[in-house]
């Protein structure tokens, strides 16, 4: 099963994300939620291979109070228990903060 | 309200190294919560780094902010969730457990890294925050 | 998923060794499984691979020097350390160790291993 990886860092500051997609495998789930939000206009977004399945999710609430505009052919909006039930339905969670 | 499915694999425990101070509590207590109303068994939360100043009695935050340690006590008393706290994280920042100069709020249990070890390996997941 | 599955940890190090304590906390947290003898792997990525290299010396800067407790690794049974090799090159660093436990492993690799662990935590 794959992993959950909870982003919670801008880019734009901190090269979390960035090392996040140095070890994403086939299938993984990246979550943005604080200033993870951020990433959703950040270039490293298009350089994530689409042949690996991986989901990109963004915490609604959260990117609403940073006025982030979601993309959602590209992201899917979360909540905070949709956070919890991933937890779960995933193998492990890595927290890049 | 959104309720886990699987009874199976359901044993939490929560890491925080995060400061009260700052938003990214908020979102770990959001967390915290949420799972706790969705049935999930949230074996502890344990407290290190920057996190242990959760546990901190003198901290003093303005009425019209958020009061993440009034939070923590409601959530310890409506659902029993033990908070662990590093002490030698604690000591470090000020926080201790000596007679004269105690300042840990009560729900807080003084813990080691030992706590740690049994909350990682019972829990089905932990998460830190 | 059995009761008896063995659950393992990691410890993802992202941080160079001096100017924060995360490291040191890492380490702390590695030390603790490792004497209640549960199974623990420590992986170095981005500046974290900075806390492995050579020739250290954290005491010109007042630093009591956490690195030098990395030695004591197989007392404690930590067998398996693993530096990020893409991580090494971007900071034109040598495969030179001041530990001799060190793997250096391809992206790949890397991931692969860290995926292999029920819980990771990452400072």
């Amino acid at each position: 099963m794959a992993t959950l990886h909870i982003v919670r860092q801008s880019a734009f500051s901190s090269n979390d994300f960035f090392q996040c997609l140095q070890i994403v495998t086939d299938n993984d789930v990246i979550v943005f939620i604080d200033d993870g939000c951020y990433n959703l206009q950040h270039s490293l977004i298009n350089s994530i291979d689409t042949n690996k399945n991986i989901q990109l999710k963004v915490i609604e609430q959260h990117a609403n109070a940073r006025a982030i505009a979601i993309n959602e052919a590209v992201f899917t909006k979360v909540s905070m228990g949709d956070l919890v039930s991933l937890t779960f339905e995933n193998s492990r969670v890595i927290t890049w903060q | 309200m959104y309720r886990l499915e699987s009874k199976t694999v359901n044993k939490l425990s929560v890491m925080i190294t995060t400061p009260p101070y700052n938003n990214l509590s908020v979102t770990a207590l959001n967390y915290v919560e949420t799972a706790l109303k969705a049935g999930v068994e949230l074996i502890g939360v344990f407290f290190y780094q920057d996190g242990v100043m959760h546990a901190n009695t003198n901290t003093q935050v303005a009425s019209d902010e958020f009061q993440v340690l009034s939070h923590w006590q409601r959530l310890h008393q409506e659902y029993k969730l033990p908070l662990h706290l590093c002490i030698t994280a604690a000591e470090k920042r000020g926080i201790s457990d000596e007679q004269s100069t105690q300042n840990i709020h009560p729900i807080f249990t003084v813990s080691g890294l030992g706590e740690l070890v049994e909350l990682s390996t019972t829990a089905d997941r932990m998460v830190q925050f | 998923m059995t009761k008896a599955a063995v659950k393992t940890l990691a410890i993802l190090n992202a941080k160079a060794p001096y100017s924060n304590t995360a490291g040191k906390d890492a380490l702390d947290i590695a030390l603790i499984f490792g004497s209640f003898e549960q199974s623990v792997s420590l992986f170095f990525q981005g500046d974290g691979v900075c806390q492995l290299i050579s020739n250290q010396d954290g005491a010109i800067i007042s630093v009591k020097d956490y690195l030098k407790t990395f030695s004591a690794f197989e007392f404690y049974d930590i067998e398996n350390v693993y530096a990020c090799k893409a991580s090494l090159e971007e900071r034109s660093l040598l495969a030179s160790f001041h530990i001799k436990e060190v793997q250096v492993l391809s992206r790949k690799d890397f991931a692969d291993k860290l995926t292999l662990h029920h819980t990771i935590l990452r400072f």
